[in-house]
């Protein structure tokens, strides 16, 4: 076994479309070495809608290779069973708005690992909100 | 109502116990809960070396809701394609990699821009959205 992520996509906006489905396996950058660290699985809840680092890249105890093969699950799963499709937190990379996820949603993207690059989350309210994530990436 | 769901399974032996994650979301319009997503962008597409594209042409607005999936079909695993957002650098898809996010194109500096490495790449998107209206020629 290794690390893989299957993403399956359903919809029915345009008639014809038969969907995606697609596994990757999490690799190192330029071979098929599998993919050695990670920050484990994590939540962290927010109560306040201001930005707060999810991932501080320096402050990583196993330290994050550069502009590489790193991946990022992140989801908004709501507070104590009540999912709010109708807000968000904002992900952002080093202050870049990268995009809003409404409670149950959720994101993979690469990643650069770069100090500065840190991950970031903005609650659109205070009303708590939960995110849980896990981030993939070779050890420098 | 437009219905689109995306599905994730991650899957891990890096912790002493095997990790398995499962999530599903139906992707709705801005600040709505009862409707959906109802445009999409799907394409299949060659990535030459040598410069940066956008991706995304289009420009919807800050208000609106985008997913966009993205995938490197290369099958060289040495070939990736590397995203920016805004001209911030997101990471780099290696061949076989996908990505999926919940774009936020919120000017029009706010596309998402990709350039290839190796060799020209296959790449596949699909971006869902909502409120894109055609420009006049």
């Amino acid at each position: 076994m290794a690390t893989t992520a299957t993403i399956s996509i359903s919809s029915d906006i345009a008639s014809g479309f038969g969907g995606i489905s697609e596994t990757m396996t999490l690799t190192q950058a330029g071979n098929l070495v599998d993919i050695d660290s990670t920050t484990g699985f994590q939540i962290r809840k927010l109560s306040a809608d201001s930005v707060v680092d999810l991932v501080t890249m320096a402050n990583e105890l196993v330290e994050p290779k550069d502009s590489v093969a790193a991946k990022i699950y992140i989801r908004n799963i709501g507070y104590k069973g009540v999912i709010d499709k109708s807000v968000g937190v904002t992900i952002g990379v080093n202050a870049e708005p990268i995009g809003k996820l409404y409670g149950g949603d959720w994101m993979v993207m690469p990643l650069t690992c770069i100090d500065a690059d840190d991950i970031t989350a903005t609650p659109a309210t205070d009303d708590t909100v939960v995110i849980e994530y896990v981030m993939f990436y070779e050890e420098a | 109502m437009a219905t689109t769901t995306a599905a994730v399974t991650l899957t891990s032996d890096l912790l002493s116990d095997n990790m398995s994650v499962s999530a599903s979301t139906t992707c709705m319009k801005a600040g709505t809960t009862a409707d959906g997503l109802d445009q999409m962008e799907y394409g299949y597409l060659d990535l030459p070396t040598g410069d940066e594209y956008d991706l995304i042409a289009t420009t919807p607005t800050a208000t609106k809701a985008s997913k966009l999936y993205l995938k490197n079909h290369s099958t060289d695993e040495t070939y990736y394609i590397a995203v920016t957002q805004n001209a911030q650098a997101i990471g780099k898809l290696y061949g076989g990699d996908w990505m999926f996010i919940p774009a936020d194109f919120h000017d029009a500096a706010g596309d998402i821009a990709i350039t290839a490495s190796g060799g020209t790449n296959k790449i596949c998107y699909a971006l869902f959205h909502e409120g894109t209206v055609l420009v006049t020629t």
